[in-house]
């Protein structure tokens, strides 16, 4: 017996989705999801929903739980993409040799400006990074960090950089090192 | 070039990370130069995507109440509901399907099967990886063998779907990682735990991946908790049920959470910790819901009374098995009513009422002697000896210790078994077999059940036999 057919919700699948339809509004207006996007995200958590009803004990409370999950990712994807492009950016016009020596010598300052506001384990990292030219395993070795968190440690550091970059601006507060 | 600010719209887009590649470094390259008028309009574009619970608790529990002004959002939801209503008939369709040829896949010799299933495309379907994953779960304690068969089916199977053939990318992935721990629990179960180690290393790579869907996520994470177990690394068990119980809170599944406390208590008593396995049943009992899970319900009772038992609190676990005999008897099934028994007894000896517990052990071994179950009643042996030690009756725990004995001797399996039944025969024979050590070796027979190469290293006493 499918989980949907269950007394203590809908008594079909239609019933449900109407039932559950404004919560679910209300999620990709809170993630403010853009509704374009909402298609593919809304459809894949549907459809583990249909494929395993019978394991799914309360399918509204795990429905909005999967999608508020899937609008994080969304972000934490698209958040990637920015990081990248920052990182790319700065990699390219401090080491590589695209640009006048006067516009990478701005970049750089720009650069050493936005990183004082930075906590000091990302400073140390980025500075390896972009004037060093350090490559993950290296600065794993380098920093004392394992192999399997490099990745994930660079990945903070450079969303706090994009955060200064982004968000607070060359004020005098800094980043929270977290 | 920096002085030029970006359109709204560009910076927008910058931070949903939606432009080209060129257009993306272009604007980082100006917010880096530290621009206000620009930071001000990336600013609150940023605050939007953080998770802030309490304002999203409030707007989830106001969207009955008010018509939400935002527009996009009522046509993607038609299309996409429209899109299930056809998609739940056609899984309907898929199930039955995967069904019938699950049904002529077990008609087929078991050595031509993973043939017929490499080979044939129509072998190549979603439903049937489900109904293989159901079967090797269900047949697991009845004929292992079997279900690491089944269970390689399905991998067979899960690996050569594409993501059109069962609902997209996610769900392929998702299938693949749950088909591969499940392989892993078959071979743990049939006490291969090298092979296990393997098969979850296939699934925990698919999970690091990303894009398995949580419910999946949750499952992997739970039969691997199982793995730990059995090999006695309680802290990574633990570790891993503690992630699976944050999923399922997340998913808001009570009940699941409920089960995932009762896989903790299994491993808070394994690992010794009386008083944690109670607490843990006690949470788990509050939240599994006796008539949508009348089995995992019992269970939890079941393993509540013993640990209440074993901690000397046996007047508690003698009311609490009063009220819980009536759940025994409406599942009804011959286990079920085998394990009410045993436990009966062993509360009985607990309060020092050994007839009773004789009665009630003799009975039980019966039962799994008659059902094939050696192990189980050489465990059952080993508690009726420990009412013959209590009641100093030695000639008896001999007799019972070398029947045991015998029993692990006609298998010839276990050798750390035989060694512990060893230790207790010579014991017996020297009339110096008591409690302690009768008790010590039933405790190690428990452990060495999933765990065949635990060694016996006797602490009461006695020398160290190896068989």
């Amino acid at each position: 017996m499918s989980t949907l057919d269950q007394p203590q919700v809908a008594t079909s699948l239609e019933g449900f989705l109407e039932r559950v339809r404004p919560r679910l509004k209300a999620l990709f207006i809170h993630y403010r999801i853009p509704p374009q996007d909402t298609e593919d995200l809304l459809q894949q958590a549907l459809l583990v929903l249909v494929y395993q009803s019978a394991e799914i004990r309360d399918p509204e409370a795990w429905l909005l739980g999967t999608v508020r999950n899937k609008c994080l990712l969304y972000w934490r994807a698209r958040r990637r993409t920015l990081y990248d492009s920052v990182d790319t950016t700065v990699l390219e016009h401090v080491a590589g040799p695209i640009g006048p020596s006067q516009e990478r010598t701005a970049l750089r300052r720009d650069l050493a400006s936005a990183m004082e506001h930075l906590p000091e384990r990302c400073r140390s990292l980025l500075a390896l990074r972009y004037r060093q030219g350090y490559e993950p395993p290296e600065l794993a070795e380098r920093l004392g960090y394992s192999q399997a968190s490099i990745s994930k440690i660079t990945n903070r550091c450079l969303a706090a950089l994009t955060r200064y970059m982004t968000l607070l601006g060359a004020g005098p507060k800094k980043v929270r090192d977290d | 070039m920096t002085e030029i600010h970006p359109t709204p719209e560009a910076l927008e887009r910058f931070v949903l990370g939606q432009l080209a590649a060129p257009e993306m470094r272009e604007i980082a390259r100006h917010l880096l130069t530290g621009c206000r008028q620009c930071h001000e309009a990336t600013g609150s574009l940023w605050d939007s995507s953080d998770d802030a619970d309490d304002l999203l608790d409030l707007a989830l529990e106001a969207a009955g109440d008010e018509e939400l002004p935002e527009p996009g959002y009522d046509e993607v939801l038609d299309r996409v509901f429209e899109r299930m209503a056809s998609a739940e008939a056609v899984v309907v369709e898929q199930r039955a399907a995967g069904c019938r040829l699950f049904d002529e896949l077990m008609q087929i010799p078991a050595e031509r099967r993973h043939l017929l299933v490499s080979n044939s495309q129509r072998f190549r379907h979603r439903m049937l990886c489900e109904r293989l994953l159901e079967a090797s779960y269900d047949v697991g304690f009845e004929d292992p063998a079997e279900a690491v068969d089944v269970a390689q089916l399905a991998t067979l199977v899960a690996d050569r779907l594409r993501p059109e053939e069962c609902g997209g990318q996610e769900c392929l992935y998702s299938l693949r990682a749950r088909a591969w721990a499940h392989l892993g629990n078959a071979f743990r179960i049939s006490l291969d735990l090298a092979s296990a180690e393997r098969a979850f290393a296939r699934a925990e790579a698919l999970l690091d991946e990303g894009g398995v869907a949580l419910v999946d996520r949750g499952r992997v994470l739970d039969l691997l908790a199982s793995l730990r177990k059995d090999q006695r690394r309680f802290a990574e068990a633990l570790q891993l049920l503690d992630r699976v119980a944050a999923l399922h809170k997340r998913l808001g599944q009570w009940s699941l959470l409920g089960r995932t406390f009762l896989q903790k208590a299994n491993v808070c008593g394994e690992a010794g910790d009386g008083e944690g396995e109670i607490r843990l049943l006690r949470r788990a009992l509050d939240l599994i819901d006796p008539q949508a899970d009348p089995r995992v319900f019992l269970a939890a009772r079941h393993n509540l009374i013993n640990a209440l038992h074993e901690s000397g609190r046996s007047r508690e676990a003698f009311a609490l098995l009063f009220h819980t005999r009536p759940l025994y008897l409406k599942a009804g099934d011959r286990m079920n009513l085998l394990r009410l028994r045993w436990l009966e007894g062993a509360v009985a000896l607990g309060l020092q009422r050994c007839e009773q517990a004789e009665a009630a052990f003799r009975e039980v071994r019966e039962g799994f002697i008659e059902l094939g179950l050696d192990y189980d009643a050489a465990l059952v042996s080993l508690d009726l000896a420990g009412a013959y030690a209590e009641q100093g009756r030695l000639t008896d725990v001999r007799r019972v210790a070398e029947e045991t004995l015998a029993i692990f001797q006609a298998r010839n399996t276990h050798q750390e078994a035989m060694a512990a039944l060893l230790a207790l025969c010579s014991a017996a024979r020297l009339d110096q077999a008591g409690v302690e050590l009768v008790r010590e070796v039933a405790g190690f027979l428990k452990r060495a059940r999933t765990n065949p190469d635990l060694p016996f290293v006797s602490t009461a006493g006695n020398p160290t036999v190896h068989g």
